[in-house]
């Protein structure tokens, strides 16, 4: 999607504030939002991240007002907008299966939010085509939507609701139709082009590297609560809870008891580890603590962030766990290893070919362990 | 190689296959269409002739016309009633009058045509029960009061009866649409109604049109309804052919009327095909 400069660009799209405050929401009898409370400064870009049910969806619906919300209020830029209904909330959406309409083409498509605000009919189709043309759609805005291929339908999908300059711009999963490698450039796209125009988003997606590609900041849900809100980097390598380290990828866990001694962790020899005094506070290559960490912890880590040890040798400021090879695999450019370490099994790249049997260590940077009091 | 022999008893098998359904079709459909077409053209010394249809136009021109006003003008009423169930029912917000509607609009298609027309008559009459119910809350003096027994009561119980049964298929065909191309359209702006005529109804519109015709041929066959409610001339094509039959036993006329008929359904299937040919799509 080529971004363009020039008269023909929509003008930016001033973003404005969006407040919800202390949202709570059901369906039917089930409480699915709990008690939500989330600021969003203008032309920020927000995700909202969560596995399957954990309301993320029902939340962002509530934003655009499809469901009702049964406590709280919802403020755009300051103006209480909870009761209002979907179409005079000046927020556009775009949905997960596009929601086209088959009937129209694509330039009818873009239009229609600018048909219903009575728009001019020439400045109507000037308007339509700089939206073809800032999406990269040129020359197709006469095709039915149904002619066109899944990334330009999802084009057409983001050019209908910025057509019409919303204040807010919702983001429901929209790339979860679009095969693999298109959705790595589309990512890069949605984000420039929010930029370029500077209108405040809101994403709603499972997808943890599409959150953490696209969004400014992420909020992460379970069980219809914020767990945890923070930048890319803030949520990555802060997981505030287990939940959050696991579902952020460091879904590794070994249990320990720790002791806290001169602003540093000592983690004891045990039978599957070496003993191991790792720097931990407010310092680079620290280990991340949650809670005092002073007795028994559970350490989550990434399997990229291990390396593999042989011998008795112990990296500086690492824990080595250790074990034995129980596979081997080669998936290319380097091997990939499991490695059984008394009940449980971890998988370790490393470039060297070992045999199976081998008795290693796992090398864990302090950096890259999360540990957390029960 | 597959022989001579051995493709001719397949092809002898094939047919086999199919003749029960051959049978049925010819001896049940193909047989009485073709007899009662031979007839029309056939006069009392048993020659070719025209002269049958020649006194359906003479005789019954106006009942003609008057069939083709009232089963088109019921048509679109049907229609239009249709659209707006299916409507109410699909985007309706409030959920207690979408149930009590979903519950009550299908009644009348379990009613059969007879018992509509017997019903009708009570209703509709001088002394029926619209005009009681617009005498007793004031809205009409007894002395107004006028019965509805006339062409208006035919096109009032043919749109009761067959609303329910053009609204099923276009309700359903509605429900079957992606729920987020209303909320799309809502979320831009679109208020109900323009999101039913601009989004919903171009959508389903081939399901509507084949509701549509569907209910023209049923109202071009019913005898009950024209004959209960409307005592009087001008009245529709069935009368006549049961008039023909029953009080002179004039099978020519009567099938010429029959062919009139078939030719007006005719003329509506044609046009529906050919809509489907230039949409590119199945009909």
């Amino acid at each position: 999607m080529p971004q363009r400069d020039g008269e023909n660009t929509p003008s930016a799209m001033t973003g404005v504030s969006l407040e919800v405050r202390g949202v709570s929401a059901s369906y039917g009898e089930v409480r699915v939002l709990q008690d939500i409370s989330l600021t969003i400064a203008p032309g920020e870009f927000v995700a909202l991240l969560g596995s399957s049910g954990c309301g993320k969806t029902t939340l962002l619906r509530s934003i655009s007002g499809f469901v009702p919300v049964d406590d709280g209020q919802i403020l755009l830029a300051g103006q209480d907008i909870t009761n209002r209904p979907p179409d005079k909330r000046n927020m556009a959406m775009v949905f997960q299966s596009y929601a086209l309409w088959p009937h129209m083409t694509a330039a009818q498509n873009i239009g229609y939010g600018l048909r219903l605000r009575r728009v001019p009919q020439a400045d109507l189709k000037r308007r339509v085509a700089a939206m073809l043309d800032l999406l990269g759609l040129e020359g197709l805005g006469e095709r039915k939507v149904t002619q066109l291929s899944g990334g330009q339908r999802q084009r057409v999908a983001l050019g209908r609701a910025l057509a019409i300059e919303p204040q807010i711009l919702l983001l429901d999963e929209p790339l979860s139709n679009l095969d693999a490698r298109i959705r790595q450039t589309v990512r890069h796209e949605i984000k420039a082009l929010q930029e370029q125009l500077g209108i405040t988003a809101v994403h709603v997606t499972h997808d943890r590297e599409e959150a953490m590609v696209m969004a400014d900041r992420i909020v992460i849900l379970d069980a219809g609560h914020i767990v945890q809100v923070g930048a890319p980097e803030e949520v990555y390598n802060r997981p505030a809870s287990p939940f959050i380290a696991a579902f952020m990828g460091a879904d590794n866990v070994v249990d320990f008891t720790v002791e806290r001694a001169n602003g540093r962790v000592r983690i004891p020899a045990a039978e599957h580890n070496d003993e191991a005094f790792l720097p931990a506070g407010d310092v680079s290559g620290a280990v991340h603590l949650v809670g005092d960490c002073n007795g028994p912890v559970q350490a989550h880590f990434r399997g990229e962030a291990a390396g593999l040890v042989s011998g008795e040798e112990i990296p500086p400021d690492s824990l080595v766990l250790r074990g034995r090879i129980s596979q081997s695999s080669y998936p290319g450019g380097f091997y990939r290893y499991a490695i059984q370490v008394g009940a449980q099994q971890f998988m370790v790249d490393d470039p060297r070919p070992l045999s199976v049997g081998a008795a290693v260590g796992i090398s864990l940077p302090a950096a890259s362990l999360h540990l957390y009091s029960p | 190689m597959i022989s001579t022999a051995t493709r001719n008893r397949e092809r002898l098998l094939g047919l086999l296959l199919v003749s029960p359904a051959l049978l049925t079709v010819g001896l049940l459909f193909v047989y009485p269409l073709g007899f009662s077409l031979v007839t029309a053209f056939t006069g009392e010394e048993g020659l070719w002739t025209t002269a049958n249809f020649f006194k359906a136009f003479e005789f019954y021109s106006n009942d003609i016309l008057f069939t083709v006003v009232i089963v088109v003008l019921s048509t679109i009423l049907i229609g239009l009633g249709a659209i707006a169930i299916g409507g109410y029912l699909t985007l309706g917000e409030h959920p207690v009058a979408v149930a009590i509607l979903k519950w009550l609009y299908r009644w009348p298609l379990f009613i059969p045509f007879i018992v509509a027309g017997q019903l009708m008559r009570t209703f509709l009459a001088k002394n029926g029960l619209m005009n009681n119910i617009f005498v007793s809350t004031g809205l009409l003096d007894p002395l107004q009061t006028t019965s509805f027994l006339d062409w208006r009561g035919i096109v009032i119980t043919f749109v009761w009866k067959q609303t329910p049964f053009v609204a099923l298929l276009v309700a359903g065909a509605m429900a079957s649409l992606d729920r987020s191309m209303i909320e799309a359209a809502r979320n831009l702006g679109a208020r109900r109604f323009r999101i039913l005529a601009e989004i919903i109804v171009p959508q389903v519109q081939p399901t509507i049109v084949i509701g549509l015709i569907l209910s023209f041929v049923v109202m071009m066959s019913v005898l009950s309804v024209p004959m209960m409610i409307n005592a009087q001339t001008p009245t529709m094509l069935t009368v006549d052919m049961a008039f023909r039959i029953n009080a002179y036993g004039d099978y020519g006329v009567a099938n010429a009327l029959g062919f009139i008929s078939y030719l007006m359904t005719g003329v509506v299937a044609w046009v529906y095909l050919r809509q489907g040919v230039r949409a590119g799509g199945a009909p």
